[in-house]
């Protein structure tokens, strides 16, 4: 165990169902913190894709208390920093600050937690789904495959599986929303017990308790909607998809469905993208980028949520080479790992630089305030930082063997992502 | 508990920040080291600043800099390229080249522990690397392809376009960091040989060096790594004229794309002119953050974008004034239309109100820019690139606390100029030109990218 990522911290609820996790460093003066709402996009339902990130724009509106555009303006006045993020499994909300306003963040959360909507409005609404629609244009149909993630998760996850829809919404959803889509959300789902709230950094623990309980606990506890079980998924066959989009070169996705956050099989899977193409010696990277150089890019990973995962792999051909050459040579590298086995050495490599990014990842309060509502979301636990870094060092070159045999031998999406002008030339 | 939820909580107390301090320390070959000691995780951040970068480029061979700084680290001194990077990820080292216009950065993130095998091999790097032609071929392509892909992302072609115009074509700035195709095409393995025994010596380096590490141990590792590097080179720096700009548009035509990327803005004063700190005042109430006039004005009241900025943005031999945004296609004149009117309206100055949200602000939100590794490393390297004086950070607050409304508001009318605002819209021209009026924003130009660089 390494004494540093024992992060001893105090956890305990309030009687409304809010759990609140205290981790006090005094090192620098600041003071982070972090809201999750066990609420993501995996929520939705069809043909309301991306209410859950719009709903997280709309918290930024102002509450009955805190007037459009104060929200921001308090929290940089006072020298902080803010911002929010919504993904498939739930939306975080946090702020960093010094140390002595704190106060101010905890008035502005629990004000949009318990009275976000006496100041909900038809225009606030249509402003921001104006600007989540530029979001979408900008971030994903403007860019170069952009439109990658949403073509896979729709051919991958079944249309009934909560990763079937990207997490920003489909156009034509966004622009569906109503005023009583969004007040139905935020009793569904922004309860304080759906959320969890951590404060980390410099502060007094009896009175952050004073305070937390001062600002949260006259907030009512709803019942929350109930979410959903985790489904078997499978494919029965391989799914080859083309799609032509305003890019230069050609790009091949594939992907297969894994395990979810923290099965036993997860951290393998990790150490897996790692050993094929985590760095210059890694596999994939090695033969197809630097000796071949057929292509100029790969990577993978392992996708994880509370519902489901898969992994991928993405690879770029340079002009002129072939998406089968490519094809063949990742089946060639995976059919290697399945049936010989990982060296001791490209395992030790995958394993320093994880323990290394450990440590380096407890620079920023705000970062650790996040890790530790995302270890007691998936495991009940806030301190789990030396149990996840166990993940990986308990990894041995037989379960790299068998996750590759497991999960990369199965059938498997493949879209292919070509220049729109490529017949034309 | 009955709370008063109405007005805003008062802050507790003072908060006591004293920014980490830095020796400055030469070695005997003349390489400056400046070293900051910081104990609280067993981490050591290394930026080594070689006075170099794209600037230098000469004109037929523009992305040498960029180039170089992707050959270095494939193979050096014993080992191959394969080794080496295999040597530093069984460190659990973060290891990285990279060029900018003004500066080769060679960056090392490592934990304490394995600190000196990683120093012995970052040595290596900078003094013996190889240049080996294969490794230069393979490199050299990989940017060639890069450029090609980069034709096809909308956010590069605006930035690269935006700074061409700015600077003029006779600037050392004008060129893309990547250069061009034609140009890359034109560098080989020697001029990057060349470049590195031009640029790469210890008179024309420094180093920074932020962790938990003892000062007088390390001193004599360094002497050990670095003492036998030598050579005089030395960099004089250039001081570049650059010509007014005037209101002029260019379009450049994507014609696949559902938005318009905006850059907009002229040349300004450089980092050591002494209205840096009215401008940074200037800057976040016009668009150098959320709740600026930009952002409320175009995306809070109007819809028009995800996002606008602004910033005043500083190399080492010039200085500029720039408005970031992308609009949706029908509303890109409208968007164009706001960025002008704000532009101008921050002339007549700000209130007294903005001044001081700003000044909280800036003077609140600044011991958070020394958390990590490598932030004080990036404050440090700033503080050396552009020759800061070495009670800078210390100074800061102090002299954002004494800046006054009217003289703030005297360098908004001086230092903005709508007059001269040069704008690049990448998008779809035709249906970008059909909502233009030629006399608002300037003569109007339509080009396609691959024409940029070579009119």
């Amino acid at each position: 165990m390494i004494e540093l990522l024992n992060i001893s911290h105090l956890k305990y609820n309030l009687s409304n169902g809010l759990d609140v996790i205290l981790y006090q460093n005094k090192s620098l003066p600041f003071t982070a913190v972090n809201i999750w709402y066990k609420v993501g996009s995996a929520n939705e339902i069809k043909g309301k894709s991306g209410l859950a990130h719009l709903f997280e724009h709309m918290m930024f509106q102002g509450s009955k208390n805190v007037p459009k555009e104060m929200h921001f303006k308090y929290i940089q006045e006072a020298g902080g920093t803010l911002n929010a993020s919504t993904s498939f499994d739930r939306t975080n909300y946090f702020e960093k600050l010094p140390a002595n306003d704190l106060e101010l963040a905890l008035w502005l959360e629990s004000d949009r937690m318990g009275y976000f909507l006496d100041a909900l409005d038809q225009t606030k609404l249509d402003n921001q789904k104006s600007v989540v629609l530029n979001e979408r244009l900008e971030r994903y149909d403007n860019q170069p495959y952009g439109l990658a993630w949403e073509k896979l998760l729709g051919n991958l996850y079944p249309h009934n599986h909560p990763y079937n829809w990207p997490t920003i919404g489909f156009y034509n959803d966004i622009k569906s929303y109503t005023l009583e889509d969004v007040q139905t959300f935020f009793k569904n789902y922004y309860s304080p017990s759906n959320a969890t709230i951590v404060i980390a950094g410099s502060f007094d623990i009896d009175s952050v308790k004073f305070l937390v309980e001062k600002y949260f606990e006259g907030i009512n506890g709803r019942s929350n909607q109930s979410v959903h079980n985790s489904q078997e998924v499978k494919l029965n066959k391989n799914k080859v998809i083309e799609f032509t989009d305003k890019v230069n070169l050609e790009r091949i996705y594939l992907a297969w469905h894994t395990q979810n956050s923290f099965n036993s099989d997860d951290s393998s899977l990790d150490i897996l993208a790692d050993i094929l193409t985590g760095s210059k010696n890694a596999r994939l990277t090695r033969r197809l980028v630097f000796e071949l150089q057929i292509a100029q890019d790969v990577s993978s990973m392992q996708f994880s949520g509370k519902y489901g995962g898969h992994f991928m792999i993405v690879a770029t051909a340079k002009p002129g080479k072939s998406l089968d050459e490519i094809k063949k040579i990742i089946f060639d590298e995976i059919s290697l790992l399945a049936n010989g086995k990982a060296s001791q050495q490209e395992l030790s490599r995958s394993q320093n630089v994880i323990k290394s990014q450990f440590i380096y990842s407890l620079q920023n309060i705000d970062t650790v305030a996040d890790l530790l509502n995302l270890y007691n979301f998936y495991l009940g636990e806030p301190n789990s930082f030396n149990f996840d870094l166990e993940r990986y060092n308990n990894v041995d070159v037989e379960n790299i063997q068998q996750v590759a045999k497991n999960y990369l031998q199965k059938n498997y999406v493949e879209l292919r992502i070509v220049p729109e002008n490529i017949n034309a030339n | 508990m009955q709370i008063d939820r109405s007005k805003r909580p008062l802050s507790s107390g003072r908060i006591n920040f004293t920014p980490p301090g830095f020796q400055k320390f030469n070695l005997q070959n003349g390489l400056k080291i400046f070293f900051s000691e910081k104990n609280d995780l067993p981490i050591v951040r290394i930026n080594f600043l070689v006075n170099s970068g794209s600037r230098f480029d000469e004109n037929e061979k523009k992305g040498l800099g960029n180039l170089l700084a992707m050959c270095i680290d494939e193979g050096a001194g014993k080992l191959d390229a394969l080794q080496l990077a295999n040597e530093f990820e069984m460190l659990g080292a973060n290891f990285g080249v990279s060029c900018n216009n003004d500066t080769n950065i060679i960056s090392l993130q490592v934990l304490s522990e394995n600190f000196l095998p990683a120093l012995k091999l970052l040595g290596n790097v900078i003094m013996k690397p190889h240049f080996s032609e294969e490794n230069f071929n393979r490199e050299k392509h990989k940017v060639l392809v890069k450029l090609n892909q980069s034709k096809a992302e909308p956010d590069y072609i605006a930035d690269v376009t935006f700074e061409h115009f700015l600077f003029g074509k006779d600037s050392p700035y004008s060129y893309p960091i990547l250069g061009t195709e034609q140009t890359v095409q034109n560098i080989q393995n020697d001029s990057i040989k060349n470049m590195y025994e031009k640029k790469f010596a210890p008179l024309n380096s420094s180093m920074v060096v932020v962790g938990n590490i003892n000062q007088d141990l390390f001193q004599k590792e360094l002497e050990q790594v670095f003492g036998e590097w030598n050579g005089t080179s030395l960099t004089e720096d250039q001081h570049i004229n650059h010509l007014k700009s005037f209101k002029i548009l260019y379009i450049i035509n994507k014609p696949d794309a559902v938005q318009t990327e905006i850059r907009t803005g002229h040349l300004s004063s450089n980092r050591d002119d002494t209205d840096f700190f009215q401008k940074q005042i200037i800057n976040l109430i016009l668009g150098g953050q959320f709740s600026s006039r930009l952002n409320l004005n175009l995306r809070e009241k109007n819809g028009y974008t995800y996002g606008v900025n602004s910033r005043f943005n500083y190399l080492k031999e010039a200085g500029y004034f720039a408005v970031s945004t992308s609009v949706d296609l029908k509303n890109t004149v409208n968007a164009l239309r706001e960025i002008y009117s704000e532009v101008d309206k921050i002339r007549e100055g700000i209130t007294q109100n903005e001044m001081t949200f700003a000044q909280s602000s800036l003077t609140k939100k600044y011991p958070s820019n020394f958390e990590t590794f490598r932030q004080i490393a990036a404050n440090i390297s700033a503080k050396v690139i552009h020759n800061l004086s070495d009670d800078y950070f210390e100074k800061y607050v102090g002299k954002v606390n004494s800046l006054k409304l009217n003289d703030v508001n005297s360098i908004a009318a001086s230092s903005i100029h709508s007059d001269q605002l040069i704008s690049v819209l990448v998008g779809d021209a035709k249906k970008i030109s059909s909502q233009i009026n030629e006399k608002e924003f300037g003569e109007a130009t339509i080009l396609g990218f691959d024409d940029v660089f070579y009119i």
